[in-house]
């Protein structure tokens, strides 16, 4: 039974009942501290009994001024910054920042170096992707298939430990290439890693596709049309579960993603299903870049020439990388010198959750917490 | 320790009020120092300690970064709870240790507090992480924000160093509090394996 | 050129009398750029959405002298990158799309948070990102010594062409 929602409020407007709520509506405050390990993520809830009325995202709570620290600083010393802001993929993040740059300031990146950098970053997908599986299914009840894939990332962040040297917040590409260069070792773990990833997937079917309780509670819950996406800026897997394939990869393609070949999975319905569905055939689809990009692996170095202090022309520019999320874009004004004048950050997450309000609206709480989890949101990524 | 004015951030050091104010001889409502049970004995207390130490249930307080590590831990690989923490429980109220994992600023200031006053005695911290020991990456000169270090908010009882720190280093910051709490260092003897990996 | 993309800038010309400059797509990662003044802004809008075109990011940039708000869209059929600078009126205001783009919605509050420019008509302006008590902190806004003129950082007409990634760009436009 659907309670209907009084519609003379227009779509955009979500303001919060500031008047007292009917007789049988209340407020409930979800988080900023609460199981689903998605951050610190406060949802105000207005409800009528298990049915959200309305939902109220609050952010801030993990906001840790990394635009304004970019203006302070040159890009050297904020390459940490770019590892933390999304924790789980940080990879992509270092790439759209070295690459817009190499852009601005035209400085040429060896093919060795870009081919580390696809490596590394489809392998950091996959952790990332591994990691929305477990919480994912975590939220939903599944106490189970968080140890599987928590073991499945445990080994690629082992390979990823020994070249780069961090576990989670990675600071491995440079301006110019990447700082340290892969080996045979490498190369062979990460063979070995691709076989072995690609045995798991019988488990993971096994264990959670199929069940028939997995697909009710995720069939048909947190449904977004493609006009919807487009209204809201979606892009990413959640877009791509609504029907639309596009993947900066492909529609934009930089480094050497011309080079490779390998499919974008889209859904029909764009139901947490298929977003779930999307993210497992990306797993996949990123075991196909590596594999083509470990074969045509050429020699060389890995950091090309790079002036010490690197000169920003005076103007603006900017780039776009698909990161585990959705589109990542580093926006940068300079004025000349070494420092950016404004670095502006767009994440994907930011505008995956503002569907929350329209999307929330008359469902149950238990399917909330389904779509906000198979939107794959990482808060300090929102936050910055 | 005392108001920490840098820039525009300007935080009142909730620890060093509540310091001040039992100085004062104030009764306070609010619990720094837990007086301990009203009847000592030696032996029950070292019983009960070594049954707290060896069951520690964490609260599950990830903030950022930090937060993966300690799922991590709660892994298979590293598994706490081979070390008590069986569980990670969300509510404060069934909880005796805080990890802070991750950056706290000044919107989840009140929260942390919060939290902190809705867990029963007795209860212990563990600052982990660059952020919450001291600000991390995030202490500059700019800073409008961030907190520099969760002890200016709540009293810590073990400093986890690392941005992030290891899983790992996450265990030996229980086991340092598990040496806290009873005064040896693991309570139950353990065989010596010489060539054994370190987790 | 795409025939969408020519559509699109055939409209934003008859109905605007905007110019549309194409851009060096290699080095600056867009493909044209306009400036519009804050009363067309929304028409701008409604035209970039009928033509498809989804919401990237809203931006602000302090400069002397009028602070500029920064639009950029793309498109999900075909590569194509759009940035609008909008100069803000002198009451430090736009008008608000995010009826038309409800993606906007967020992008405008957290524009104001941190420059506190006010969008006319944008249901509920409150913080988003700072806490409650930081409602007119505006942390990015530049100190009278590091605000730069508007010159100083755009680009110059033409720029000077890298023969060494010449090939590259060729490539990818």
């Amino acid at each position: 039974m659907k309670i209907a929602v009084e519609n003379n409020r227009n779509r955009a407007d979500l303001v919060p009942a500031q008047d007292v709520p009917l007789d049988n509506h209340y407020y409930l405050n979800m988080g900023p501290q609460h199981p689903s390990t998605h951050g610190v993520l406060r949802v105000l809830l207005e409800m009528d009994g298990e049915y959200v009325v309305e939902a109220q995202p609050v952010l801030g709570y993990g906001h840790r001024m990394q635009e304004k620290m970019a203006e302070h600083k040159n890009w050297m010393a904020f390459m940490p910054n770019t590892g933390r802001m999304d924790y789980a993929a940080a990879l992509p993040y270092n790439h759209g920042f070295v690459a817009l740059f190499e852009r601005l300031c035209g400085i040429e990146v060896p093919a060795r170096a870009e081919y580390i950098r696809v490596i590394t970053s489809e392998l950091n997908r996959i952790v990332s992707h591994h990691l929305w599986l477990g919480a994912f299914l975590l939220d939903l009840g599944a106490f189970t298939p968080i140890l599987y894939t928590f073991d499945d990332r445990e080994q690629v962040l082992d390979i990823l430990e020994d070249v780069t040297g961090s576990r989670l917040t990675y600071c491995y590409f440079r301006v110019g290439g990447v700082c340290r260069d892969i080996d045979d070792k490498f190369v062979e773990r990460t063979r070995a890693f691709i076989k072995r990833q690609r045995e798991r997937f019988e488990v993971y079917n096994k264990l959670v596709t199929g069940n028939i309780i997995f697909i009710k509670r995720a069939e048909g819950v947190g449904v977004i049309s493609a006009d919807m996406a487009m209204r809201y800026g979606v892009t990413g897997p959640v877009l791509r579960g609504s029907g639309i394939a596009y993947d900066i990869r492909k529609n934009e393609p930089y480094s050497i993603y011309p080079q490779l070949d390998f499919e974008i999975p889209t859904g029909t319905n764009g139901d947490s299903l298929d977003r779930y569905m999307v993210r497992l055939q990306e797993i996949e689809q990123s075991l196909r870049i590596i594999e083509q990009a470990l074969d045509q692996l050429p020699k060389g170095p890995c950091l090309g020439k790079v002036p010490k202090k690197l000169k920003l022309p005076n103007g603006d520019g900017s780039f776009a990388v698909e990161a585990a999320r959705g589109e990542l874009t580093y926006y940068l004004v300079s004025g000349g010198g070494e420092i950016p004048y404004r670095l502006k950050i767009r994440v994907p997450s930011y505008s995956n959750l503002s569907v929350l309000p329209e999307l929330g609206r008359g469902i149950l709480l238990a399917d909330l917490v389904t779509s906000m989890g198979s939107m794959d949101l990482v808060i300090p990524e929102i936050d910055r | 320790m005392g108001d920490q004015t840098r820039g525009k951030l300007n935080v009142h050091s909730y620890a060093a009020e509540l310091q001040a104010r039992l100085e004062r001889g104030e009764p306070g409502n609010l619990v720094v120092h837990d007086p301990g049970p009203l009847v000592r004995h030696k032996l029950a207390d070292e019983i009960f300690n070594l049954c707290r130490a060896n069951s520690l249930w964490p609260m599950t307080f990830g903030l950022a970064c930090c937060a993966i590590e300690m799922m991590s831990l709660g892994m298979a690989r590293f598994d706490i709870s081979r070390f008590g923490s069986e569980v990670f429980r969300p509510s404060p109220r069934q909880s005796d240790l805080m990890i802070v994992a991750g950056t706290v600023n000044k919107k989840m200031a009140s929260a942390v507090m919060t939290l902190y006053d809705q867990m029963p005695s007795p209860k212990w911290v563990i600052a982990m992480g660059n952020c919450a020991i001291s600000g991390g990456p995030f202490a500059v000169e700019e800073n409008y924000n961030v907190i520099e270090g969760v002890d200016k908010l709540i009293p810590v009882d073990v400093y986890v160093p690392g941005c992030p720190p290891r899983p790992e280093g996450l265990l030996e910051g229980i086991l340092k509090l598990q040496e806290k709490i009873t005064g040896v260092r693991h309570p139950f003897p353990q065989r010596k394996i010489s060539d054994a990996p370190s987790y | 050129m795409h025939p969408a993309t020519e559509k699109l800038i055939g409209a934003l010309r008859s109905e605007l009398s905007l110019e549309v400059r194409p851009c060096d797509y290699y080095q600056r990662g867009y493909h044209y750029e306009i400036e519009v003044e804050a009363g067309q802004l929304r028409t701008l809008a409604a035209i970039l959405l009928q033509e498809k075109m989804f919401l990237v990011f809203v931006g602000g940039l302090h400069v002397k002298p009028a602070m500029r708000i920064i639009y950029q869209f793309a498109s999900y059929e075909r590569a194509c990158r759009l940035l609008v600078r909008v100069p803000v009126a002198a009451d430090n205001s736009l008008p608000t799309i995010s009826d038309i783009y409800q993606g906007a919605n967020w992008h405008e509050r957290e524009t104001r948070d941190f420059y506190g420019v006010n969008f006319v008509g944008h249901p509920y302006l409150k913080p988003l990102i700072l806490a409650e008590e930081d409602v007119d902190l505006k942390p990015l806004l530049k100190k009278e010594a590091d605000l730069k003129d508007l010159a100083e950082v755009s680009w110059t007409a033409p720029e000077a062409a890298e023969s060494k990634t010449d090939q590259k760009r060729a490539e990818l436009s």
